[in-house]
């Protein structure tokens, strides 16, 4: 039951999703710290690798999920840590972030990539799948 | 030729010629003046100049028939004028037509002899008049086509569209200056010069496909990039009376700022679908989580989430309802509804309206007005004002922590009534501070995360202060606080 004690760091600014997504994964057994911001998260995950990362897209800046998830596939001590993006910011400013396919996400250097809100299922059922 | 009428002028000094000539003058039906030398004919003519003809003898006293001619000559070009002359000196008479006379008769004359001169010389006269009025009316018409060509050149060069006109053998017959200023290396060319001068070969593409149109030229519109800016161009082929098409004639219209205002415009509208969309998937996201079953069944957790939905929603329709607010701005179809407003009395119900909230969070909501009686109105909207200043004190109130002070003010700053909301909250930086008015900027920080908000209060605010004349700013230190000034004309 190793996995069920895994570690998950949650970063949204949206005080909402940050709140439900926790809610969902503490139910599920996981240990989950949130932040807001992702020099935050990126501090705490100096202090304790995490198992896992959900992030969201646009918080300060308009990458600012992408630029934590490329920070984390290219430091050694990270890069084996899955990371999901979950955004509504599927077409803000014209952009298309939603990938269409297995490159465009190994592109994005995210493991999965979710449009808001995703289900609970769907969530727990990425998460259990990319910790196995 | 009919005589009645036609004015004519004898001058002789002798006297029986002067008298001679009148008779028969007068009986054909002339109008006849005398005058016994040059001077006294002068001084009629320049009386009154309506002579046809003039019958002048070379020899008299004062002034002599040579220099007579010369002045009337000069005076009136049409004048017909005819020497009498008594001593047959041929060769001076052959001087006065030179100076302008048409004929001479010797003296003595028969009457016949000086009607069939005076006859053949009123239309010889005609003639000539006829043929300067011919003249005169061809060269108005030429001058009107002159002046007409120069016209359609002047307003070629003032159209601020770029214009390019191309013969079928593909050399530039014309352009004009805004052309000139598109392609600036076609400046230095005279016309005709080559398209490839233009040095844009997408110009040659499609003239192609003007001229080479199927089953004729036809009309091509494009969009162009060229450099920084962007054109329409239109081309059409130039198709002459006979049918022929003889060329293509290309306008460029810039539209580089229409462009921006499409790309803002698509901006905005993406920016728009992304605040909605966030409230509806935190929304969706809390309804889904209820009805999952998957948290724990607990009435107080599940109260907790229909109260973050609720509030996501109220949210949303605040953001539909300030969003149909600043488009009604935009479009110029706000309409104030001015009035004669107590602006201390709308500053108080937003007070009262937020007090509940401030008592909620231990914040201390204090109102000072400190407004001269009769200082205190203005001409103003009484729902957008109340909208303005509940947006500063509802921010002020989401952006102070627990305990913290909210102090408004309403005062008089010369003609302005002014009012300041102040707080002791987080504040913010300077790069912060800069954009608060613009739309859907909401600061972004660790303690802000959990606050609703539309992004567009401030902005509408801003916009519905700017209609009434009024002035909005903003002040703030990070971790210190933030002051909000408004400030609206008094009545």
């Amino acid at each position: 039951m190793t996995k069920i004690r895994a570690s998950i760091v949650l970063v949204d600014d949206d005080h909402d999703f940050l709140e439900m997504n926790s809610g969902i994964l503490e139910a599920r057994g996981y240990r989950v710290s949130c932040f807001t911001d992702v020099d935050q998260a990126w501090q705490s995950m100096e202090a304790e690798t995490p198992d896992l990362v959900i992030t969201d897209l646009m918080m300060k800046s308009l990458d600012s999920g992408f630029s934590l998830a490329k920070k984390i596939k290219f430091d050694p001590r990270f890069t084996d840590i899955p990371v999901v993006i979950v955004t509504a910011a599927a077409s803000k400013r014209g952009f298309d972030f939603n990938p269409r396919s297995q490159e465009e996400l190994e592109v994005m250097r995210a493991d999965a990539f979710f449009d808001k809100p995703v289900s609970p299922e769907l969530l727990i059922a990425k998460v259990e799948e990319l910790l196995a | 030729m009919n005589e009645q009428g036609i004015r004519a002028l004898v001058v002789d000094d002798e006297f029986g010629i002067r008298e001679g000539c009148r008779r028969i003058l007068t009986e054909e039906g002339f109008q006849v003046t005398t005058a016994s030398d040059g001077l006294e004919a002068l001084e009629i003519f320049e009386k009154e100049p309506h002579y046809s003809f003039a019958l002048v003898d070379l020899l008299m006293p004062r002034l002599g028939g040579l220099e007579l001619i010369k002045r009337l000559r000069a005076m009136e070009p049409d004048l017909l004028l005819i020497i009498i002359t008594a001593h047959a000196t041929i060769d001076t008479a052959v001087e006065g037509t030179k100076q302008g006379a048409y004929s001479y008769i010797p003296k003595p004359f028969t009457p016949e002899e000086l009607l069939l001169t005076i006859r053949n010389g009123l239309e010889r006269q005609a003639l000539a008049l006829e043929a300067k009025r011919l003249r005169e009316e061809r060269e108005k018409r030429l001058l009107e086509v002159a002046s007409e060509r120069s016209k359609s050149g002047t307003i070629l060069r003032c159209i601020t569209d770029g214009l390019v006109v191309i013969n079928l053998e593909k050399l530039v017959v014309l352009r004009n200056n805004a052309a000139a200023r598109i392609f600036p290396t076609a400046v230095k060319q005279n016309v005709p010069f080559s398209i490839t001068e233009l040095e844009y070969p997408k110009i040659e593409e499609l003239i192609d496909e003007v001229l080479g149109g199927d089953p004729g030229p036809r009309i091509v519109s494009r969009e162009l990039a060229m450099g920084k800016n962007t054109y329409m161009v239109n081309l059409s082929p130039v198709i002459e009376p006979s049918g022929e098409t003889s060329g293509a004639v290309a306008v460029f219209r810039d539209i580089t700022e229409l462009k921006k205002l499409e790309t803002a415009k698509s901006m905005f509208v993406s920016m728009v679908a992304h605040e909605l969309k966030n409230p509806l998937a935190a929304t969706e996201g809390w309804l889904n989580l209820l009805l999952s079953g998957l948290v724990e069944h607990d009435p107080k957790e599940e109260r907790h989430m229909i109260e973050r939905s609720y509030l996501r929603v109220k949210t949303l329709r605040t953001l539909v309802s300030e969003l149909l607010s600043i488009t009604a701005i935009e479009t110029g179809n706000f309409q104030l509804h001015r009035s004669t407003v107590e602006v201390a009395g709308i500053v108080r119900e937003a007070v009262e309206a937020a007090r509940e909230r401030a008592v909620g969070k231990g914040i201390a909501l204090t109102l000072n007005e400190l407004l001269p009686e009769k200082e205190k109105t203005a001409l103003a909207d009484r729902e957008a004002l109340l909208l303005v200043f509940s947006n500063l004190i509802d921010n002020a109130i989401k952006y102070t922590p627990e305990r913290g002070t909210v102090t408004i003010q309403v005062s008089q700053n010369g003609m302005y009534v002014s009012v300041s909301v102040k707080d002791d909250g987080v504040g913010m930086k300077p790069e912060e501070l800069d954009r608060i008015f613009d739309e859907f900027y909401r600061v972004k920080n660790e303690y802000t995360s959990d606050i609703p908000g539309t992004g567009l209060g401030l902005s509408l605010a801003k916009r519905l202060v700017e209609l009434h004349q009024g002035q909005i700013c903003a002040d703030s230190t990070p971790g210190k606080g933030s002051i909000f000034k408004v400030g609206i004309p008094r009545s």
